[in-house]
């Protein structure tokens, strides 16, 4: 929902993003050369390459497909990626009680671009999106972090 | 700097009212514009949002009824009654009509279709085809499975890839899939709506800006256009430097600044009440009428300024008290005071003699035809006179113009010194005067000309000199009743002349007689006047004979005039009526140089003796006219003559004239005589010249006058007086002359009482010329015979 109206959106963004650039100064004096990763979504797949090395990263998402996508980076556990009681979605909450879940961002419209800033150490990787049924229709991918 | 001035002059007669139309008329514009645009755009919007409602409420139960589908496909494969098949459909043709736009069916039986538009935006109809194609998948993996076939064999449209092979599993997540992109798909139409939404309250803002904005702008204009024009008013109120004033129920509501200019008073000094103390008297009534009823709009009234003279205002006034912005009576003023001035001078100089400054003959005559339209009403009497100066001619001639200006000025103040107030005294030009006088009778005005008479008796001091005049003066009095002021003034102009004939400086009463006599005599002037410009007038000649040799020894040089209306005019009808007139002046000249002229062809001709003498008749206005020796002089060089060949023959009267005038006339004659011209008492006897004066006067010729020759032969005194009249010649050292010798016996009586010379019919009738030099020719021829005999 976006209750604000055009006017005042068109004001607020810009000092939005300068609020944000002042908060993203600390962030980038610890790390100093973050990788810059791109992943692609559609309906109903992620595209990303399959090793990164680890450390800082900034995974720009652009979704391509006709749908609604989410991203949610999750560390491969020893079992398997729980679902949830509906069946048609992944368990974030147990994924997240096990230190699994990195990070995610919230459902991006086609077309749109976002970056998710994240640090990722040496191991195992999966990018699913949760929205209802896009994972068991196949929207998750592998990353191995060296 | 002219050229500023033109164009202070073009831009100032710009109305600034059409100027200001403009911008008005095209803010109004904008306003109209953006109002429809307003209209239009929330018309749009609203038609716009009615479907995106529609749309939404499709898209909105394609999620539900996925899921029905779903619920369907298990209950009759669980043997219960479900019609999957009915939601499959309803499923697949809302899915085509929002994406291609048309009628979707209704979910209950008793609903209507519901019509949709087109899917409009590449977002949302990919996202709409997404949905259609799982939709397709979902019924396809839904009829596999219902008959009875792998539900792993139905093709994938959308992409999915699904790992389990549980088809009840695959049908949720199919069904979780189309459900998942439909609320996206609603959830993309309520963005695209807020956004229009969004897009409509922006613009609705600017519009409504924009209409504040032209709102402001349109007052401004306004604003500054009525306080331009305000101001232009005041200002030509302010600044004009005519007189605005408004009058209301209590006098003077407003006045212009110009008051103080035009007036030299305050504006708070004229207000209400106090106007009317500063108009003229004799205008308050008239002004006050105009004002309390807004008639006559045109008028001219008189008001004092603040140093107590007389303004004239020429007004124009309006009835502006129905008009609610004045309510009351305008009047626009402008002083035109020396416009009114100048009117009245140059009224006066049209009325008046500019030498004298009483009335002129325009005014004289218009007081004459008042007086008597009076006179027709009431039956007053009237009387005019009629003045005219003699003598006037010899102090003009003599003294100058200057001098004669003098005496008229004088003459005039006498004058109107002499009457009353009432009466109008008017210079007619040259020194005619006229007198009217309002109700006097003929006694009345007798006794005023016998004062105006008294008056001239005192002599008037010009340039040093005392110089007396007289007056002849014509009196015609109107005893009441209609009359024509031609006839009037006609007959104090007879009258006049009457009153000149009678010797002048004196006065005479019109009667008729009097009218018939001069006024002929007053046509006879005319005709002598034009008669001498035509050549009508030639001159005769008389001979005189000598009684000793009885030879023509001289002639007398006669004018006569040939009339072509009355003939052969004589001498003794025309020569008064010219001497009156002064026409004998111009006659007098005539003669003069006829005769010399005549003289000096006699002369060529070798007709004359020695002693013969052309002798020419001067009257006594020639003499008093001054300039006569000079005249004479010129006549003899002009023929050239010698003096001794011209004779001047001078009435009694002519050389008894006192004063400056007579002395004069006597140095020239002196002056000629000298210069060897002759001179001849004409006349003798019938005058009152005296023998102190003729011893005074060199005379050559006595001329016994008819009256005595003719009565010689029985009357004892008139031979007696013949006697001695030729022994006062021959003991003067002149020669005598009887005149109208017409019988033997006249001639015996005179040659006996010892007359030297005759004139008479006996000789000769006065003849032309031509017959003059046929008897010199005889006479001539005679002489050599007898010579030579």
């Amino acid at each position: 929902m976006r209750p604000v109206s055009f006017s005042i959106a068109t004001v607020l963004v810009p000092v939005a993003a300068l609020m944000g650039a002042t908060q993203a100064a600390p962030a980038e004096k610890s790390t100093s050369h973050p990788t810059d990763l791109r992943a692609v979504e559609r309906d109903f797949r992620i595209s990303i390459p399959r090793h990164i090395s680890s450390g800082d990263l900034v995974l720009t998402v652009i979704n391509k497909g006709p749908d609604d996508h989410e991203l949610v980076v999750i560390r491969k556990g020893r079992a398997g990626i729980p679902l949830r009681p509906d069946g048609l979605t992944v368990d974030e909450e147990t994924l997240e009680k096990q230190g699994l879940k990195q990070r995610s961002l919230e459902p991006g419209a086609p077309g749109k671009t976002r970056q998710l800033r994240l640090h990722l150490e040496p191991g195992r990787y999966v990018l699913i999106c949760n929205m209802s049924g896009h994972f068991l229709a196949g929207m998750a991918t592998n990353l191995v972090v060296r | 700097m002219p050229g500023s001035d033109t164009t202070e002059t073009a831009r100032a007669l710009k109305p600034f009212s059409t100027r200001s139309r403009g911008p008005i008329a095209a803010i109004l514009v904008v306003f109209a514009v953006f109002s429809t645009l307003s209209v239009g755009l929330s018309i749009r919007s609203t038609t716009g949002s009615r479907h995106q409602a529609t749309v939404v409420e499709v898209a909105a139960r394609q999620r539900t009824l996925a899921e029905r589908y779903v619920n369907d496909v298990l209950l009759l494969r669980a043997g219960q009654a479900a019609d999957p098949a009915y939601t499959a459909d309803i499923l697949e043709r809302s899915a085509d009509a929002l994406l291609a736009g048309g009628d979707a069916p209704p979910v209950n039986g008793d609903d209507d279709e519901i019509t949709v538009p087109r899917a409009q935006g590449t977002l949302l109809r990919a996202q709409l085809r997404q949905e259609a194609r799982l939709v397709n998948d979902l019924v396809g993996s839904g009829s596999a499975l219902l008959g009875g076939r792998s539900v792993l064999s139905v093709p994938f449209t959308a992409h999915e890839r699904i790992a389990t092979r549980n088809p009840i599993e695959r049908l949720r997540i199919l069904a979780a899939l189309t459900s998942n992109v439909s609320l996206n798909t609603t959830r993309t139409i309520a963005n695209k709506n807020e956004r229009h939404l969004n897009n409509l309250i922006t613009l609705q803002v600017a519009l409504g800006l924009a209409g504040l904005l032209t709102s402001l702008l349109l007052g401004w204009a306004l604003i500054a256009t009525t306080r331009r024009q305000t101001a232009h008013f005041r200002s030509l109120v302010t600044s004009s430097t005519d007189l605005v004033a408004v009058f209301g129920a209590a006098g003077c509501r407003y006045v212009s600044e110009s008051v103080r200019q035009m007036l030299g008073r305050a504006e708070s000094a004229v207000l209400g009440t106090a106007f009317m103390r500063f108009v003229h008297p004799d205008d308050r009534v008239a002004l006050r009428g105009a004002l309390a009823g807004g008639h006559p709009h045109e008028m001219t009234f008189r008001l004092q300024n603040g140093f107590g003279e007389w303004r004239h205002l020429e007004t124009h006034i309006t009835d502006l008290r129905s008009d609610r912005h004045v309510r009351g009576v305008v009047l626009n003023g402008r002083d035109v005071t020396e416009r009114v001035h100048l009117e009245e001078e140059l009224t006066r100089q049209a009325f008046h003699d500019s030498l004298t400054g009483i009335a002129n003959r325009a005014l004289f005559r218009d007081r004459l035809d008042q007086s008597l339209a009076r006179s027709a009403r009431t039956g007053d009497q009237i009387s005019v006179l009629f003045v005219d100066l003699d003598g006037f001619k010899h102090v003009n001639d003599t003294l100058g113009h200057d001098a004669g200006d003098r005496l008229l000025e004088e003459i005039a103040r006498r004058f109107a010194a002499t009457i009353r107030p009432s009466d109008t005294l008017a210079r007619l030009g040259g020194d005619e005067f006229a007198l009217l006088l309002d109700g006097a009778d003929e006694t009345l005005a007798v006794d005023v000309a016998e004062r105006l008479l008294y008056r001239l008796a005192t002599p008037v001091s010009v340039v040093g000199r005392e110089l007396s005049v007289g007056a002849s003066i014509g009196i015609v009095s109107h005893g009441g009743g209609p009359a024509a002021s031609e006839k009037l003034m006609r007959h104090a102009d007879v009258a006049m002349y009457a009153a000149k004939e009678g010797g002048g400086n004196r006065h005479a009463v019109f009667h008729e007689d009097m009218g018939r006599a001069l006024g002929e005599l007053i046509g006879l002037e005319n005709e002598i006047r034009v008669g001498l410009e035509r050549g009508e007038f030639s001159v005769d000649y008389q001979p005189q004979v000598s009684l000793g040799s009885r030879q023509i020894v001289s002639v007398e040089a006669l004018l006569r005039w040939q009339s072509p209306a009355r003939g052969l005019v004589p001498p003794t009808r025309f020569i008064p009526v010219a001497e009156v007139s002064g026409l004998i002046e111009p006659l007098g000249e005539f003669v003069l140089r006829e005769s010399c002229l005549q003289a000096a062809r006699w002369s060529q001709e070798l007709l004359l003796d020695d002693g013969f003498v052309v002798w020419v008749n001067v009257s006594a206005r020639q003499l008093a006219a001054g300039g006569f020796e000079r005249l004479v002089r010129n006549a003899l060089t002009a023929a050239e003559i010698l003096p001794g060949r011209l004779g001047l023959e001078i009435t009694e009267t002519a050389i008894v004239a006192d004063g400056d005038v007579g002395e004069r006339a006597m140095a020239e004659l002196r002056a000629l005589h000298s210069q060897g011209v002759h001179l001849a008492i004409d006349d003798f006897g019938t005058g009152f010249s005296s023998l102190a004066q003729l011893r005074r006067f060199p005379v050559d010729l006595i001329k016994i006058d008819r009256a005595f020759v003719q009565g010689i032969e029985h009357d004892a005194r008139d031979e007696a007086i013949t006697t001695h009249t030729v022994n006062l010649a021959h003991a003067i050292g002149a020669l005598a002359l009887a005149e109208g010798v017409e019988s033997e016996e006249q001639l015996t009586s005179i040659d006996v009482l010892g007359c030297d010379l005759a004139q008479g019919y006996l000789f000769a009738h006065p003849e032309p010329a031509d017959e003059v030099t046929r008897r010199l020719s005889d006479q001539r021829r005679a002489a050599k015979r007898a010579a030579a005999a």
